[in-house]
């Protein structure tokens, strides 16, 4: 559109585009809040094993079968 | 995409967000009596062999009689089952070797191992409206004396792995009983990241994280396989659904998706026919996303997961579906 709408004037107000970004903010939140309703009661995390042992461990996949 | 499976896909972050604040906040409670780590339970004998049964607390372990089936082939190898499902257990003659628990509610889960603070049928339904324990849904006073008699009895045989998020009202209760705790912090974020979670909890306490899956028969499925290495892991009451005819109201999410969805409501709720009953079962998006974070995981796991729920929605590569009978006696399974 602004290719095509060019101002020849300058504006003496504010726009305060902060507005939508803010209820766009509002609703992402409500929407998270809204999901985590519906979550399970342990996380997962994709693609990290699935047990780390801290920082001088190893994963599972290391340890040896009984 | 259906509805259900479009909330499924965003539930990997909303779990953070549900659980993150009141896991760490019960890790810090629970700090003082964290002794023993899992890891340790490699070192045990809990049962014979390299197989375990992780025992879940779904509706197909009363509807199969799993557990009396269980019971009658004298398994020997080592028995992992979710707090849910140590009543039934327990009931049933069967002392599992190994009890997990993770939820962080610090009214609820504690009533899986007998509340002796419940002195009146509380106004949460919650367990009215399960349908993991029957027993609890019908009279829920008398099933609780009854629960506290029977994990009394047999507390000093059976291992708890405590996972730190675990309702502090749960630990008081399995030490009284004198149930033993081996302890993990669930896995709540990329520990690669320097502000994780998973790495502040682990450098506060040194435990291991464990990626929990979402729920807690997964958590009980990944000890099986990667803290107690056993190779051949078969599932009971791992339905992850609820079978034909159960009326909505008696779901674990229905009044959240009522709240949410309004009238729409039963548009998140997926149907899905299980490929040997042909039975048309249905769960909500989190028993969705169950399905879907476990058949990931199966997918690196070592070991071989075979599934004898006789129900549900858990099937498809790389998970074997077998009668409990033929996972006991080492027949051959089939991938659905």
């Amino acid at each position: 559109m602004s290719k095509f709408l060019k101002g020849n004037y300058e504006l003496n107000v504010n726009i305060d585009d902060t507005r939508a970004d803010d209820a766009e903010r509002t609703v992402d939140e409500f929407e998270r809040k809204a999901l985590s309703r519906l979550g399970g009661s342990i996380c997962f995390v994709s693609k990290k094993g699935f047990l780390w042992k801290g920082e001088n461990g190893a994963r599972t996949s290391d340890r040896k079968p009984s | 995409m259906e509805l259900g499976r479009q909330i499924a896909s965003r539930l990997k972050d909303a779990t953070f967000e549900r659980i993150a604040a009141a896991g760490v906040a019960n890790a810090a409670i629970n700090r003082p009596h964290i002794g023993r780590s899992i890891l340790e339970l490699a070192t045990l004998p809990l049962g014979a062999g390299d197989s375990a049964i992780v025992i879940g607390a779904g509706p197909s372990l009363h509807r199969r009689r799993s557990l009396e089936r269980l019971r009658a082939l004298c398994y020997t190898g080592t028995i992992v089952a979710v707090d849910g499902a140590l009543g039934s257990c327990l009931r049933a003659g069967i002392v599992p070797h190994l009890v997990v628990s993770v939820d962080p509610h610090r009214e609820r889960i504690v009533r899986w191992f007998g509340d002796p603070s419940l002195t009146a049928a509380p106004a949460d339904d919650y367990f009215r409206r399960q349908e993991m324990d029957p027993m609890q849904a019908a009279d829920e006073l008398a099933a609780n004396r009854e629960l506290i008699r029977l994990v009394d009895a047999h507390g000093p045989s059976m291992r708890v792995a405590a996972a730190t998020s675990a309702a502090p009202e749960v630990v008081a209760r399995c030490t009284a009983a004198g149930m033993e705790l081996f302890w993990w912090n669930p896995m709540y974020d990329d520990y690669d990241d320097p502000e994780s979670v998973s790495r502040r909890l682990n450098r506060d306490n040194g435990l291991p994280c464990l990626n929990g899956g979402g729920n807690v028969g997964t958590a009980a499925w990944v000890i099986a396989h990667a803290v107690l290495g056993k190779r051949r892991v078969g599932l009971v009451g791992i339905d992850f659904s609820y079978p034909p005819n159960t009326r909505y109201e008696r779901t674990q999410y229905y009044p959240e998706l009522r709240s949410l969805l309004g009238e729409r409501y039963a548009d998140a709720y997926i149907h899905v026919e299980h490929p040997v009953l042909r039975e048309r079962w249905f769960c909500d998006p989190a028993y969705w996303w169950f399905r879907d974070v476990f058949l990931e995981m199966a997918r690196d796991a070592e070991c071989r997961t075979i599934n004898c729920t006789e129900g549900g929605i858990l099937f498809g590569d790389p998970v074997e579906l077998a009668a409990l009978e033929d996972f006991v006696n080492v027949k051959a399974a089939r991938t659905a």
